[in-house]
């Protein structure tokens, strides 16, 4: 429990909760509203941002971790529900507007991201959730002259000995009590929702089609089922549409356009030019995209335009000669391949990739004078209304943000580039706007996954363990991009937004010569014993934008390290499964995912004549995950017909929701192991929509068998690590059945 | 002028005959759970039903459904009154961000409705042309099977505009 117990502390600091008093952080952010959250009532009870008590006995619960698909609101509505002695399904759900109450105290920013919302909050919100409790049973008791163990909390009721009544009814006297600083959690074994499967709470409004996603925002769509709420269908009067036309190489400028014949089209109102295009404002959004059809504009090509993919791989294979930084050493690190009995090199590539979420990027814009609403599909939603400030010149309190679902995320919403666009254009043009990127322009403005090479040396003793582990990885890295970005969200407020500006601008540069982006390298080393280590960087970057990309860096790490310890395997004449196995002897939990995996897929007498398999495990975000992977080869083409995953996530706060986390990041996987790639020529990307970046189908999709392993340690993430193993499970089930050894993603025979 | 159904009522509309039927029905009429993918007809976030059939409507202009009935999630069951597609996505809890959802439960419930006992290639078949980008395919498959597996007799009726209730 130590961990857990730190992890509270570090969370009440971030919150600022240990000051005591009902209405905290009030004066961090002055909202229209007088407590600075966004939807408060003055009349109800709420002791922090995060849970409130109305006076009809409803229970509010304030999502301040974004809806993208993973399962979160579920996930933390079950924490609280857990401690209030109510079902989930009966949490009324808001998303969060930007308050210090709601930060991720892992970012100290109001992200979504890493995997780590459970992780953070596990303690935390149940502690929010109990203080509540604890405060309406208070008042019960004082309220109606009864001993405090007279009165039980249930269902958002209060039950006495001889009768309940409606939590409602106590607000006004909790109201009064002071907030205990210590509050005692329910024990374990008294759970009856969390380690439970629930059924997700935004499931009913997904069948139904009645989530609000970005796009849908100021629709006035019927809608009956009081799921997540955040003001989305709110009448805009006179809402436009807006479509924009950037350069093909993402950072040119415009130097001429057409407008005046595109304004004169059916249904345009405005054609403007903002910072990195034209947009086009219409009455419906079909006239703005044909307006945009018809724009011609010039542009000024930025020094991207000069690289192409083939010419980026050749310069990659060329940095395996620098020497680069230092990642990691331990031992003697590369040195001491001198000593060993045999030595293994391969050398792996893995392409750029885009996110390419089901919903395209999307932002509805209420700029009005002094005040501003943002709707927008955000994992940050403290850096959309930093991002709306900077483009409005407004200060960040009157930028209210309204969260809504997101379609998916997968990274691509930490950046803001598109809040950027639309407040731009809310300001030159004065209206109010719903900008909607088309497909095309999100294949081909997105924050792209790195594309990564790694040479990866080891050296193998006579009895064929490990003696030296050597890797270098060449590549662009994500840091200096989200720099940019975040430079004004994360710097104090006392700095002027110039010099904010000019911090950021400098943030490559700076964090270059500083340290090694974690992001390039994580997973290139920490999984296997070996005495002898060391892992270096070679930054070269074409310049492409880049961004967090579901799983980061081991994104293509798995597939480098796992794809190489498969190797390693057959050079040691060793079974892949037992090589691993001999090398976690100080990873136990890594041991016991591969181990149950195996049992699983029954790894020691293999698939039925025809099928193969490759295994791989990859310990990401503080949980560990192992994978096998069923294949066929016909016709030259791969067919993943069967995955097994066991996975250790610490406890399993809803296994259901866990198991469709593995399946997703399977899946998600999968598109990448085969099909991903994003291409550069002369700086433009090639790929425009799914016909040439495809995305997997459920023709191609395996059946997924997840196991998870019961565990009592703190929760950790799931929404990335089911994904790094699965290429090279994949890889290496080909190598068993071709003799092929496929190192450059994705796979092609 | 444009005259179809929509969820079973008369419309009439008067929109540039090429404007696509998504755009129309998410606009015009307000009924935004069919969802914008990629407007090249590739991924099915905007798939209705015309007269039963799946159909991706961001292709789709809006002058060939004159004279048509078109099904949208609205209209193809209530919070009150699910669909039974809706019903077993909810029990194989299908959604994930949800985005392509509606797309994939009326491209499923036109499936059902032609083939009351789809074989796994016959998913394949009906159901490849709707992308879940959070790769909840499994579920997809699961929840199909089970409607199929409560219908043995195929009671999962093709969409009749003449039986449904008004719901625009």
């Amino acid at each position: 429990m130590s961990k857990l117990n730190l992890a509270r502390r570090d969370f009440l600091k971030a919150l600022g909760v240990t000051g005591g008093g009902l209405m905290l952080g009030v004066s961090l952010n002055a909202c229209a509203q007088t407590s600075g959250y966004l939807y408060s009532d003055e009349a109800d009870f709420q002791p922090d941002g995060l849970i409130q008590v109305t006076s009809q006995g409803e229970v509010i619960f304030y999502l301040a971790r974004t809806e993208m698909g993973q399962g979160i609101s579920t996930g933390l509505a079950s924490l609280v529900a857990e401690e209030l002695n109510m079902q989930p399904q009966d949490l009324q759900i808001r998303h969060a507007g930007v308050h210090e109450d709601y930060l991720n105290p892992e970012f100290g920013m109001q992200g979504t991201g890493g995997s780590t919302s459970i992780k953070v909050h596990y303690i935390p919100l149940r502690e929010s959730a109990a203080r509540v409790r604890h405060l309406l049973l208070q008042a019960a008791a004082q309220q109606l002259s009864l001993k405090l163990d007279e009165v039980q909390l249930k269902n958002q009721r209060i039950i006495t000995p001889n009768k309940s009544y409606s939590i409602g009814e106590f607000v006004n006297v909790a109201n009064q009590l002071p907030v205990p600083e210590q509050v005692s959690l329910k024990p374990e074994a008294e759970f009856t929702v969390i380690g439970r499967d629930q059924r997700r709470v935004d499931a009913l409004a997904k069948v139904t089609g009645q989530a609000t996603f970005g796009i849908d925002v100021g629709h006035q769509s019927k809608r009956d089922i009081p799921s997540v709420i955040n003001d989305s269908d709110a009448n805009i009067p006179g809402l436009k549409k807006a479509a924009l036309v950037r350069c093909p190489v993402i950072g040119g400028e415009v130097k001429s356009f057409n407008g005046t014949a595109v304004k004169a089209m059916a249904g345009v109102t405005a054609v403007v030019e903002i910072f990195n295009g034209v947009a086009v404002v219409a009455d419906y959004y079909w006239q703005a995209k044909k307006a945009a059809n018809a724009l011609k504009v010039q542009w000024g090509l930025p020094d991207l335009a000069k690289h192409s993919s083939a010419d980026i791989k050749q310069k990659f294979i060329a940095g395996f000669e620098e020497d680069g930084q230092e990642a990691h050493k331990s031992g003697e690190g590369a040195a001491a391949l001198a000593g060993s009995a045999k030595i293994v090199e391969a050398e792996y590539h893995a392409p750029y990739l885009a996110h390419a979420t089901m919903e395209p990027m999307n932002c509805t814009v209420w700029l009005r004078g002094e005040e501003c609403d943002v709707w927008v599909p955000s994992q940050f939603a403290d850096l959309s209304q930093e991002i709306a400030a900077e483009y409005s010149g407004l200060d960040n309190d009157k930028i209210r943000i309204h969260t809504t679902y997101l379609g998916g995320g997968f990274g691509r919403r930490c950046n803001q580039d598109y809040v950027a666009e639309a407040i731009s254009i809310a300001k030159v043009t004065g209206l109010p706007v719903q900008l909607q990127w088309s497909r095309e322009d999100d294949m081909r403005n997105d924050f792209y996954r790195p594309a990564a090479s790694a040479r990866m040396r080891a050296g193998l003793n006579s009895q064929g363990q490990l003696q030296a582990w050597d890797a270098k990885r060449v590549g662009p890295n994500i840091m200096g991009y989200t720099i940019d970005e975040v430079a004004g969200a994360m710097l104090p407020d006392f700095l002027p937004r110039g010099m904010v500006d000019w911090i950021s601008k400098r943030g490559y540069g700076v964090f270059e010569d500083w340290t090694v982006d974690p992001s390039s390298v994580e997973g290139l080393w920490d999984d296997y014993d070996c005495p002898n280590k060391e892992v270096r960087q070679v930054t070269i970057d074409p310049g492409l934008r880049l961004g967090f990309w579901r799983s980061v860096g081991h994104s293509f790490s798995g597939f480098f390290a796992e794809s190489f310890m498969d190797e390693l395997a057959h050079a040691a004449a060793k079974d892949p499964l037992e090589f691993r196995l001999q090398h976690c002897k100080n990873k136990p939990r890594l041991a016991a995912v591969l181990n149950k995996v195996a049992a699983m897929a029954d790894w020691k007498n293999g698939p039925k004549p025809g099928r193969f398999y490759g295994i791989a495990s990859v310990s990401s975000f503080n949980s560990f995950v192992a994978e096998v992977a069923e294949v066929s080869i016909a016709g030259g083409q791969v067919k993943v017909h069967k995955v097994f995953c066991a996975v250790d996530c610490g406890k399993a706060i809803n296994p259901n929701i866990v198991k469709a986390q593995m399946e997703s990041g399977i899946n998600f996987g999968l598109t990448a192991a085969l099909m991903g790639e994003i291409t550069l020529e002369n700086g433009a990307v090639q790929q425009s929509n799914f016909h040439d970046y495809p995305m997997l189908r459920i023709n191609q999709a395996p059946d997924i068998e997840v196991a998870i392993i019961d565990s009592n340690e703190a929760p950790t993430g799931v929404g990335e690590p089911g994904l790094p193993p699965i290429a090279p499970a994949v890889a290496n089930a080909i190598f068993a059945a071709t003799g092929q050894r496929l190192r450059e993603l994705p796979l092609r025979l | 002028m444009i005259n179809f159904q929509l969820n079973g009522q008369d419309v009439a509309i008067d929109v540039p005959a090429d404007t696509p039927l998504l755009w129309v029905i998410r606009e015009h009429y307000q009924l935004t759970g069919s969802k914008f993918g990629c407007g090249m007809g590739l991924c099915g976030a905007c798939t209705m039903q015309l007269d039963g059939q799946a159909v991706k409507t961001c292709i789709l202009p809006v002058a060939a459904v004159a004279g048509k009935a078109v099904t949208t999630i609205e209209g193809l069951g209530s919070v009150d009154n699910l669909h039974p597609v809706q019903q077993a996505w909810l029990e194989h809890d299908v959604p994930q961000c949800g985005y392509c959802q509606s797309g994939q439960i009326m491209a499923a419930s036109a499936l059902l409705a032609a083939n009351a006992q789809p074989s796994d290639a016959d998913i394949d078949a009906a159901m490849s042309g709707n992308i879940c980008r959070c790769g909840t395919y499994p579920r997809i498959r699961q929840a199909i099977h089970s409607v199929a597996a409560q219908n043995p007799a195929g009671a999962v009726a093709f969409y009749d505009p003449a039986a449904q209730e008004v719901k625009v």
